[in-house]
């Protein structure tokens, strides 16, 4: 698949604080990558640059062949901005504000904006002033106008951020269908659910580009996957003969809970069983003992630009 | 390309629109927007009738306005074949059109803080900013809604007080206050004044974050032009038409210098980062 977005060494100061620095990223067309970092951690400040509000202190960006720092407003007629708070006249109505930013598209805007405003689930209340209405309205609303002259490339700043569960589940369902309509997706967030949950990639960012993979690669290459197997009594006996399996790297013990890291996690786990069974242990369960991507973030963020690699 | 010229007017005019429709439809800034003139223009009528009437030529022509009026005389001898009060009544019709542009100034004023000050309140400059219209188009898009309805209502007050003077009684006297500095002033100052009003309400408004604060620092245009009018009331200077024109490519030249000041301080990446 072609790329859609690339940055090369892309950094920002502001004054002497570096807030994003030799950022080289690559966004697939049609993914949704997700830019996951703690408050402070430069990814709005990326986005902006990417998008064209700011300008690079080194480095530059090209999106869809243009590059933000040479050809902003040409930029701007095919992508999409989700600020972070993203605002409004509150003294219009949903509909006047929403046509009053599609009039600067070369697009028919009288039909657009209807079309999103119905799309959007704000066909009924499309007369009210906007200042009348719940932030997760307002979100949609906000949404509406990052897509009104349907861009190709999408970039949501924390979409979800400051929403109830149920608002926040509508506008993930409203990211996935946008994906399935073949845009591209640069998305914020320090969700970590949401990213797994949205995106097919994750890139790990504080200030610097920790990690770029999918969650599923996420989980395997920073922690061997453990088995945890659950017995009526533990004793020396099943634990030195699960030691001498050759496939074995590692025995825990946790009052009646063996957990034992293993190569080969798929393979290697019915000899493992047997092994037990036959050192007369009595099994009373076995699962496999998940990292939460939580851990894996944290892991990465405490050790904070140490493993840049990028992964597929 | 005659297509991008299209798209730029398509895109001012939907600025000036919205303009429109945010500040005609709060009462607040409508009711200041037209009354305030108007006010402005019944006040300075009612006050020269007042001191006709109650103070008499005599009284005058001791107190300091006396003087002004001397030196007055001496730039418009042909006043000198009307009587005295007379002549005391046009010379303070004559400082109505400095009078006047107060109201330009006062509207530009408010158009462009409550309009600035609004976008950074409500947080739609960056989404404005990430569509592509330019900077320079939203700020003359923002410039020609304030300049508009403010330029004309100028001028209907300025019709609105000849109609006055005729209402007094003294129609016969415009002979004596319609000349070169009344249109002067009236074509050229007062759109210069309002612009200047304007640019200093922007870059007021990039630092304040309340339309009252901005207001207070842009309204320092307001100074020169009470300067004007207490020094040619007094005697000290009297705005021949030469000194109206110098007068007027001062202004012009000060418009420059804001206007570059407010192109930096309105580009995107100040906008953005710096307005805070
Ligand atoms: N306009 C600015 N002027 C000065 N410093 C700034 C500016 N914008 C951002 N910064 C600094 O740059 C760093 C990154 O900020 P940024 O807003 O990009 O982080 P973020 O990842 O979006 O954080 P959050 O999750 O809180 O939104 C921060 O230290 C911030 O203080
Ligand atoms: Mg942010």
């Amino acid at each position: 698949m072609s790329v859609i977005i690339e940055s090369f060494d892309l950094t920002r100061k502001f004054g002497n604080l570096t807030a994003v620095e030799d950022l080289n990223v690559r966004v697939k067309k049609g993914e949704i990558l997700g830019f996951l970092g703690p408050n402070g951690a430069g990814k709005t400040t990326s986005i902006r640059m990417l998008a064209g509000t700011i300008a690079p202190t080194k480095g530059y960006a090209v999106v869809a062949g243009i590059r933000p720092d040479k050809e902003v407003e040409k930029l701007h007629e095919i992508i999409g901005l989700l600020t972070e708070t993203p605002g409004f006249y509150e003294r219009l109505t949903a509909k006047e504000n929403l046509l009053y930013f599609a009039r600067f598209y070369r697009i028919n805007s009288d039909l657009q904006v209807d079309k999103y405003l119905k799309k959007m689930d704000l066909w009924e209340r499309r007369n009210h002033k906007v200042g009348t209405f719940s932030k997760g309205m307002k979100q949609r609303l906000a949404l509406a106008r990052a897509l009104v002259h349907e861009p190709e490339v999408l970039f949501l700043d924390e979409p979800t951020a400051g929403l109830d569960p149920k608002s926040a589940r509508e506008v993930r369902q409203l990211i996935l269908k946008l994906r399935e309509e073949g845009r591209t997706i640069f998305l914020s967030t320090h969700n970590l659910e949401e990213a797994e949950l949205l995106c097919d990639r994750i890139a790990v960012f504080r200030t610097k580009l920790v990690v770029l993979d999918t969650p599923y690669n996420l989980r395997n290459s920073l922690f061997q996957r453990q088995v945890i197997v659950e017995l009526e009594a533990v004793d020396d006996n099943i634990v030195n003969r699960v030691k001498g399996l050759d496939f074995v790297l590692n025995v825990g013990k946790d009052g009646r809970q063996l957990i034992i890291e293993l190569k080969d996690f798929d393979d290697n786990r019915p000899a493992l069983i047997k092994c037990i069974v036959e050192s007369n242990g009595r099994i009373q369960s076995v699962f496999e003992k998940k990292h939460s991507l939580e851990e894996i973030y944290l892991t990465l963020i405490k050790e904070g630009g140490g493993m840049e690699h990028e992964g597929r | 390309m005659r297509e991008d010229k299209a798209q730029r007017r398509k895109r001012i005019i939907n600025i000036i629109g919205k303009e429109w429709k945010s500040t005609f439809g709060n009462l607040n800034s409508a009711l200041f927007i037209t009354l305030l003139p108007l006010i402005i223009t019944a006040q300075a009528v009612i006050l020269i009738y007042l001191v006709m009437k109650f103070a008499g030529a005599e009284v005058l022509v001791k107190t300091l306005l006396g003087k002004g009026m001397e030196s007055w005389l001496t730039t418009f001898p042909a006043l000198g074949e009307l009587p005295l009060i007379e002549r005391f009544q046009v010379f303070f019709f004559a400082q109505f059109p400095f009078y006047l542009l107060l109201i330009p100034v006062m509207v530009a004023v408010s158009f462009a803080t409550f309009s600035i000050v609004e976008e950074k309140q409500e947080g739609t400059l960056e989404p404005l900013l990430a569509t592509p219209v330019r900077t320079w188009e939203l700020l003359s898009g923002k410039a020609l809604a304030g300049a508009i309805p403010s330029l004309l209502i100028t001028w209907f007050c300025a019709g609105l007080f000849l109609a006055g003077i005729i209402g007094m009684g003294s129609g016969h006297l415009l002979k004596y206050i319609l000349n070169a500095q009344w249109f002067i002033s009236l074509f050229l100052l007062v759109p210069l004044f309002s612009l200047l009003a304007f640019i200093l309400g922007v870059i007021a408004s990039s630092r304040a974050n309340d339309p009252k604060t901005a207001q207070n620092i842009a309204i320092l245009v307001v100074l020169p032009i009470l300067a004007i009018i207490g020094g040619q009331l007094i005697g000290f200077t009297v705005f021949t038409l030469a000194r109206l024109f110098f007068l007027s490519i001062i202004a012009g030249v000060l418009n420059l210098f804001v206007l570059r000041a407010a192109v930096r301080l309105f580009q995107r990446e100040s906008i953005v980062v710096r307005w805070r």
